[in-house]
Formats: structure tokens, sequence, C-alpha cells
């Protein structure tokens, strides 16, 4: 379960240096507060969602949140293989500049293989957030890939946006 | 040119339409050439995505694999390796910690360890029941007097108890009258291990936790085992198909002396039904399944 762990704080932070460092201090929460678990809930699920709002909890008591975005490309696509191995680099370049709830997104459903619900409990969303934010994510992906697509798609998915679900 | 919404198309390149939706998706598909293009573009990015964190995760275990340390006088320990111990040794008190204060291992968690294909999960698999036995004597330790006496669920007679878990269980289930030991029944149940139902029998002695007898279909030792987890104490054994566990917070002669009794003189809940002497009752809800993950 550890490497589990140390990916989803990974690729939460965008840096393994940093993300070993806010899952040793998560984990130190979670031995002061075990009191929190709840019986029933997955341990896995859990542990997830402790983390990420370890890390919330971090970034709201920052001087300057919105100064902690700032993700190297080189160290992040480390993240997806190690040196020497061959690394998707325009997908990790992609993933690099999601916020960091979208790639949870898409490391807990792609990667964890959990359903919507499991996923949008460990973010505090509803199921539906986390279906919309898939759907975006690949849709903005798919305009990057397609030479003809529309490049203004990819680029909304790097900032802020709505997450109702969008109907064309 | 028909319009169809990134979310249709991505639940269809997902594979979560019903089959006529697919159907149809595919007949506009054939049609629609920017359509088709758009749909192309979303498959290769859903594959790459999740291409990408399987990669992730094949890199995070080459990561755990420890490296050769350096042969020589004293012990290295680098300090990226210093570091996973520690954050290690961290997670596994953090779960000790949940066990012991009874938060965690529930009966679902075994199911939780065992999806997952992650093979540096092993540690931790290693750390959960390993049988049906071990995980019903760890549910053993849920229970106390409190539980049966707030139950709503008393049941007084044993026979129909008896008969209704016969239905889940098997025919050739015994449920031992234990009065002469000095233990009343109280309640019967059916829990689940996996897929498979187990019976649960609660007995209350004049004082102490209770006492339970499980069973469930499958063949293991006739001879019995005596095994302690902590306070509790359990024996097995199988007889005509059905594994028996007899737990409680009881020493082992103890145990064993009420196994022999429940082994010697328990009557087949089937056979009451086979002289009539009870009418068939409805069958009791089948066990939960497990949750979906």
């Amino acid at each position: 379960m550890l490497p589990r762990l140390m990916r989803f704080a990974d690729l939460l932070v965008g840096t393994r240096e940093e993300g070993t460092a806010v899952l040793r201090r998560a984990l130190q929460r979670m031995l002061a507060e075990e009191h929190r678990y709840q019986r029933g809930v997955a341990l896995d699920v859990w542990a997830f969602g402790e983390i990420y709002r370890h890390w919330l909890g971090e970034l709201r008591d920052h001087v300057n949140p919105m100064g902690q975005a700032n993700i190297e490309d080189e160290s992040f696509a480390r993240l997806f293989g190690e040196e020497g191995e061959e690394i998707d680099m325009m997908t990790a370049n992609f993933i690099g500049n999601l916020p960091p709830q979208q790639r949870l997104t898409l490391l807990l459903v792609y990667g964890e293989r959990l359903d919507h619900a499991d996923a949008g409990r460990v973010l505090d969303v509803p199921p539906e957030t986390i279906a919309v934010r898939l759907v975006r994510i690949t849709a903005a992906f798919a305009d990057r890939l397609d030479p003809y697509g529309d490049e203004s798609e990819a680029d909304m998915v790097d900032a802020f946006y709505p997450e109702e679900p969008r109907f064309s | 040119m028909t319009e169809l919404s990134d979310e249709l198309l991505v639940a269809y390149v997902d594979g979560q339409l019903e089959r006529k939706q697919s159907r149809a998706v595919e007949k506009v598909l054939e049609q629609d050439d920017v359509i088709a293009r758009r749909v192309h573009a979303l498959k290769d990015a859903h594959s790459r995505l999740e291409a990408a964190f399987e990669a992730v995760l094949a890199g995070e275990e080459t990561i755990v694999e420890p490296p050769p340390e350096p042969s020589g006088p004293g012990i290295f320990i680098t300090w990226r390796n210093a570091a996973k111990i520690g954050l290690a040794g961290a997670g596994l008190v953090a779960a000790l910690l949940l066990a012991i204060a009874g938060y965690g291992w529930p009966l679902v968690l075994p199911n939780f360890a065992g999806s997952r294909s992650d093979t540096a999960e092993v540690e931790w698999t290693g750390s959960l029941p390993a049988t049906w036995q071990d995980d019903v004597v760890h549910a053993q330790t849920l229970l106390s007097r409190e539980t049966l006496s707030v139950s709503p669920e008393r049941q007084a007679n044993q026979d129909l108890i008896g008969f209704q878990l016969a239905q889940a269980i098997g025919p050739a289930l015994k449920l031992p009258d234990l009065k002469s030991e000095g233990f009343r029944f109280m309640r019967g149940q059916l829990l689940r291990a996996g897929d498979e139902p187990v019976a649960q029998v609660l007995y209350l002695g004049a004082s102490g936790a209770p006492l339970a007898l499980y069973a469930k279909k499958g063949e293991g030792a006739a001879d019995r085992v005596f095994k302690s987890y902590g306070a509790i104490g359990s024996v097995s054994w199988s007889e005509d198909g059905i594994v028996y566990l007899l737990a409680g917070e009881l020493n082992g002669p103890r145990l064993t002396q009420l196994a022999d009794k429940a082994q010697a003189d328990a009557p087949k809940p089937s056979a009451l039904n086979a002289v009539g002497s009870v009418s068939a009752p409805p069958p009791l809800p089948p066990p939960r399944p497990p949750p979906k993950r």
C-alpha cells in the first residue's frame, strides 16, 4: 500500500521529494488522529482522502497558495518512468499542467481503478463531478492530439473552470 | 452534421453506454467523418492517459525494490531507504493502532486487500486474516454481552433458526443444545465469507462474552484444531461436508469440552423438519454481496 500512497502524494504535489515530505506529514497526522477512521470505509480510500485533505489544509495555510502550483515539466515527467525508460512526454506534460485535483481524478480512476463514488469520496466531490472531470480532461487532451482540433478547448482545462456537466 | 456531446462520446469510448446506444453511436460514426475523427482522438487520449498511469505504478514498484547495498563493515542505510523505512514503519504503526482501537480490519477489508495486483502490498495482506476461520474470529472481537441484550432480533426458537440456517449451509448442519453446559441459545444469523454464507449461532453463559458457533460449507480436517487469538480461543472441526468453528473467551480444555458436546448430540435441523415437528419458515435473506469498489 505504501507505494500507492507515495504515488498519490507525488502526483498530488508534482515532485517526488515534496510528495514524500507531504506523505510523511500526512501519515503523522493520520497516526495522531486515527479515531477519524470510519469503520466500513476501505482503508486505501480513507488514506488517500486523508493525504488529500492534509495537502489541502497546508495549501490553505500557506501565505501564497497560488504560488505553489509551479511544477517543472522535467521533474514531473520523471514520475512517469525512471531514467532510461521511454516516457510519453506529451501525455506527461499535459497531466503536469492539470490542476492537482484533476491529476488525482485521473490517478484514482485510471491508475487505482476506483469507481467514481470512491474517487469522489477521496476528493470530497460528488461522483458526477468525477465523471465530468474525466470527460473534460479526455476531451481537452483529444483536442491537443487532434491536429485539426480546436486548441482553445485544450487551454481551458489548464485553468479553473466550473465543473457542472456541459451539454453541447 | 450530427451533434454528439463529448460526454456521450467519452462514455462510448469508455464502454459505458448500453448496447443500443453504442449501436446508435456507431451508426453515426459510419456516416459522419467529423464525429468519427473526434471519437478516434478521444480513444487515443483515453488510452494514452490510462497507459501513463500504468507506467506510474510500474515506476513506483521499481522504487520499492531495494537496491543492492554495498558490502563492507557496519550497516549502511541510504537516506532514501531510511526515509522509506520510516514511512513504512509509520504506516504499519498507524494500521496497527487502527486495528487495536477497534476501528480497523472490519469484514470488508479482506476484499480491499485482495482486489489489488500491487506486488508491494504483500506485507499488508499478510497482516489480514488468511482463512474464513481467522476472519470470523476477528468478527468475534466485535461482540459483547451488550450486542445481544440490545438486539431487536432476539430469536427464541432454536429449531426454527436451525432449519433456516440449514437451508443456506446444508441439510447436514448441526445446531447443538448447550444448555447442559450452561450456555443458552440466543440467536442465529447468516454472515458471509467472500460470497459464501457462514452461519453464526450465539450462546450466552451466566457471565462473560458470548460463545459463537460458526458453520460453513466445505471440507476440512475432521480432527479438532485449537487456536488462540489473544483472549479468544477457537476449536474447529469438519463433519458431513460442513466446517465448524466454536469460538469464545474460554480456555482450550473448556472449548474442547463444548466441542465434544456439540459434536456428540446435536440434532440435525433437517431431521426436525422431516418428522414434521416444525413447518418450513421463510428462508433468511441471503448475505449481502461484497461492497462495490
